[in-house]
């Protein structure tokens, strides 16, 4: 199994597919323009490396860069982490509900939760959390609100994933386990949820990547993340554009690293139990 | 002595449309130890049903039914405990697909604390010797044939060690060469002892195997009897007609 997932993680598609191929003549056409607005004299040359070291180079300022990077991953697999729990807690609370359960007022308070944190902007609710319930809690460390906001608001978003998830497990295998004497919780744990995940960990991974972006805002509740790393600099040199096109390079490489990854793991996943 | 009883049954379904309809209309009947009852009658006519409330996969509307002498119908009756010594196969297998046929067969053994697991992977080893399938056990499910599939979910029923089997239309989701394996295990079953249910279609199967016949038509039991009294000399028109129908192939 474990072999087969490393083969075609390593296997490589042959040759240009038609996105390659429009990709290739936006890119010449950006660098005509470049060309046609005297980008490429020796002049602005110099000026771009001029700038360049100013930014990135002159007292290790990438580093800024790089501390930011970490807090957007640390918020972001923390917030997932969380979301992870709480999505699965409402959604367990959902299905068994409607399965039957006798538990109206959880079903009711995972309706309103899932409701109220998909109805109102991620941005919303983090200042909320930071600026009115964590108020007076000065000398907690901001991430943690952010990375508890984040999660929370993730977590009403992968309550759905899982939903349909386990909704698309045939009802018949919860017979099956309930018929050997297994109890609904356990039926659940061993023999739902683990097909109902492998169903839905492609789109559990998109929720992380929404995630990624979703943290961009963490700098309204005075968190250096990249894009406020990006900010700082361009505080610093008074240089308008270098800063964030840098930061919407770097969210752009490991999105598209770990788009590349769901794809690769969607491929795996389709082709059945072992590969 | 009995080791199920059942009186009076009665089940209705709510419909989506907010009709009910009635599928059970009172039945009483009961199974001895060791008995093998076959439950034949055309589709629609509630056996399946029938079979589903004796392990409480459906709730019975009204009724009582007992299993060694206590009412499963009660609500101080823990139905995983009785479920226990109650296996159900089913029509459409419901292996499950993420475990290993080891895997599938120990799960619950294990879960329950009935069974350490090198307990139950003996028992497994033993229990896939005697369906023909004891080079499957490190197997996954979909790579087995629908007839296999349905050999290791018997063997799985049988991992519990129950008191009786429910069979649901076992051989019904089968391709017709398939059928044959599966029913020879029931078959060897059956002669072990096992106490036997069996919803089918397989009329030949019925008349080897089966001790009784119940016949259900329209929610009630129309007819019962050996398998030479309900199968050679039926007394019910209904009877006569559904067997002319499906014998006549």
């Amino acid at each position: 199994m474990q072999m087969t997932m490393r083969n075609n993680l390593c296997s490589r598609r042959e040759g240009a597919g038609r996105g390659d191929i429009v990709l290739g003549i936006f890119a010449l056409f950006l660098l005509y323009l470049l060309y046609d607005s005297g980008f490429f004299t020796a002049a602005a040359w110099q000026d771009f490396n001029r700038r360049f070291y100013q930014n990135f180079v002159k007292d290790s300022r990438y580093m800024m860069l790089v501390d930011g990077l970490k807090s957007t991953i640390f918020m972001t697999t923390g917030a997932t982490l969380i979301g992870l729990a709480v999505g699965l807690i409402l959604s367990v609370i959902r299905v068994a509900y409607k399965g039957g359960a006798d538990i109206p007022m959880l079903n009711k308070l995972a309706n309103t939760y899932i409701t109220v944190l998909r109805g109102t902007p991620a941005m919303v609710q983090l200042l909320i959390w930071n600026f009115t319930i964590f108020a007076s809690a000065r000398d907690l460390n901001t991430q943690y609100i952010a990375i508890l906001a984040f999660g929370l608001n993730s977590g009403a978003y992968v309550a759905e994933i899982f939903r349909g998830g386990i909704e698309s497990i045939d009802p018949g295998q919860m017979e099956a386990a309930r018929s050997l004497g297994l109890s609904y919780g356990t039926s659940m744990r061993f023999v739902i949820l683990p097909q109902a995940l492998r169903n839905v960990v492609p789109m559990l991974f998109n929720e992380f990547i929404a995630l990624l972006k979703e943290t961009s805002v963490a700098g309204y509740i005075g968190i250096d993340d990249l894009t406020r790393a990006g900010q700082n600099i361009q505080a610093l040199t008074l240089e308008h554009s270098q800063p964030l096109v840098m930061v919407a390079i770097i969210y752009l490489v490991i999105v598209l690293f770990l788009t590349h990854l769901v794809r690769k793991l969607e491929e795996w996943l389709s082709r059945g139990r072992r590969g | 002595m009995a080791i199920i009883e059942v009186k009076d049954l009665h089940k209705t379904f709510k419909l989506q449309d907010g009709r009910e309809l009635e599928v059970l209309k009172g039945i009483s009947t009961g199974i001895n130890k060791g008995e093998k009852i076959a439950v034949i009658g055309p589709s629609g006519s509630g056996k399946s049903t029938f079979l589903r409330c004796l392990n409480r996969m459906e709730e019975p509307t009204s009724g009582t039914i007992t299993f060694k002498g206590e009412d499963i119908t009660s609500p101080k009756c823990d139905i995983n405990l009785v479920r226990r010594k109650m296996g159900m196969v089913f029509q459409h297998f419901y292996l499950f697909p993420h475990l290993t046929v080891r895997k599938n067969l120990t799960l619950s053994p294990v879960q329950l604390k009935l069974m350490t697991q090198d307990e139950a992977d003996s028992r497994a080893q033993e229990l896939l010797a005697r369906v023909g399938l004891a080079d499957k056990i490190d197997e996954w499910p979909e790579r087995l044939s629908g007839g296999q599939k349905q050999r290791v979910a018997i063997a799985r029923a049988m991992a519990m060690n129950p008191d009786v089997l429910l069979f649901d239309e076992p051989t019904s989701a089968l391709d017709p060469e398939m059928i044959g394996e599966v029913l020879d295990v029931m078959q060897e079953l059956a002669d072990s002892g096992m106490t036997m249910y069996l919803v089918t279609h397989e009329m030949g199967f019925a008349h080897k195997v089966a001790d009784k016949i119940l016949f259900i038509d329209n929610g009630v039991i129309s007819e019962e009897g050996t398998p030479d009294e309900v199968f050679d000399h039926p007394k019910k028109p209904r009877t006569i007609e559904f067997l002319s129908k499906v014998l006549r192939r």
